[in-house]
């Protein structure tokens, strides 16, 4: 894997978090179109999973958000001790760890949105 | 290398909010929200995979979400959640020249132009909207 510029990942860490702002604002501004505790009854989270734009956007905050958080848990741990296979290791378990968030969280969008439950 | 060593204070000297002023609370409760919200959100998309348990699955989940720990815990979240935006727009915003002063000359007592009041005010700010958001969150919670 080539070497990305930590000024390049910086920008991606803020891009990702301002589109993540808006996207998030939506999900929460769903969840209280109803009653809060209503719109998490099952039939209505069913309903949101098979509502495809709704579907899109978690698989979107998903992605942003999976990159933004292990990408700051990164910066955490290699402000905290340096050193060329401590941060490898940090650097490439955070991209692991990241792929793996998106993979299961994807499992969950694709499953309930094709109906497989 | 060992003199080196000494003056490295690890996660202790990270964690430690005194000395530096509100910037250096703001440092750590950025730190500390964000670690909280990458948890949330770990622990967020393993109780949605729970719907694929189907209906009781998910419903005896929702049970232990409704509980007074579960609403403190969301109301937390919440606090978490709008600290680390507020607070990272103004880093963003500080990062890219806005706020933090013109170039000049260090004198005595070397005060840093770019801790200045406007962004004390972002900080302060990003703080009392984290309350507000939190108490928001609990009325809506427990008045259901």
């Amino acid at each position: 894997m080539s070497k990305m510029r930590e000024s390049v990942i910086m920008k991606i860490h803020y891009g990702t978090a301002l589109a993540a702002v808006a996207l998030v604002a939506v999900h929460i501004l769903m969840r209280l179109t109803l009653n809060f505790a209503e719109s998490l009854e099952y039939e209505n989270v069913i309903a949101n999973y098979q509502f495809i734009p709704y579907a899109g956007m978690l698989e979107i905050i998903l992605i942003l958000l999976s990159i933004h958080g292990f990408n700051g848990l990164r910066v955490i741990l290699l402000e905290l001790k340096q050193g060329k296979v401590y941060e490898k290791a940090v650097s490439y378990g955070c991209v692991a760890a990241m792929v793996g968030l998106i993979a299961y969280g994807s499992r969950t969008i694709l499953m309930v949105n094709m109906g497989m439950v | 290398m060992e003199h080196r060593d000494e003056n490295k204070e690890g996660i202790g000297g990270m964690i430690n909010p005194r000395r530096y002023g509100i910037e250096r609370v703001a440092y750590l409760l950025m730190r500390l929200s964000g670690l909280g919200l990458l948890a949330y959100f770990i622990g967020h998309i393993y109780e949605t995979s729970l719907i694929l348990k189907g209906e009781v699955g998910w419903s005896e989940f929702l049970e232990l979400t409704q509980t007074t720990e579960g609403h403190v815990l969301l109301a937390i979240v919440i606090a978490m959640c709008v600290f680390h935006t507020v607070n990272g727009i103004r880093v963003m915003l500080g990062e890219g020249g806005v706020g933090v002063g013109k170039p000049a000359r260090p004198d005595y007592p070397y005060i840093p132009a770019s801790q200045n009041v406007k962004h004390k005010i972002g900080i302060y700010s990003a703080i009392v909207l984290a309350a507000i958001a939190m108490l928001y969150g609990l009325g809506v919670m427990f008045g259901e």
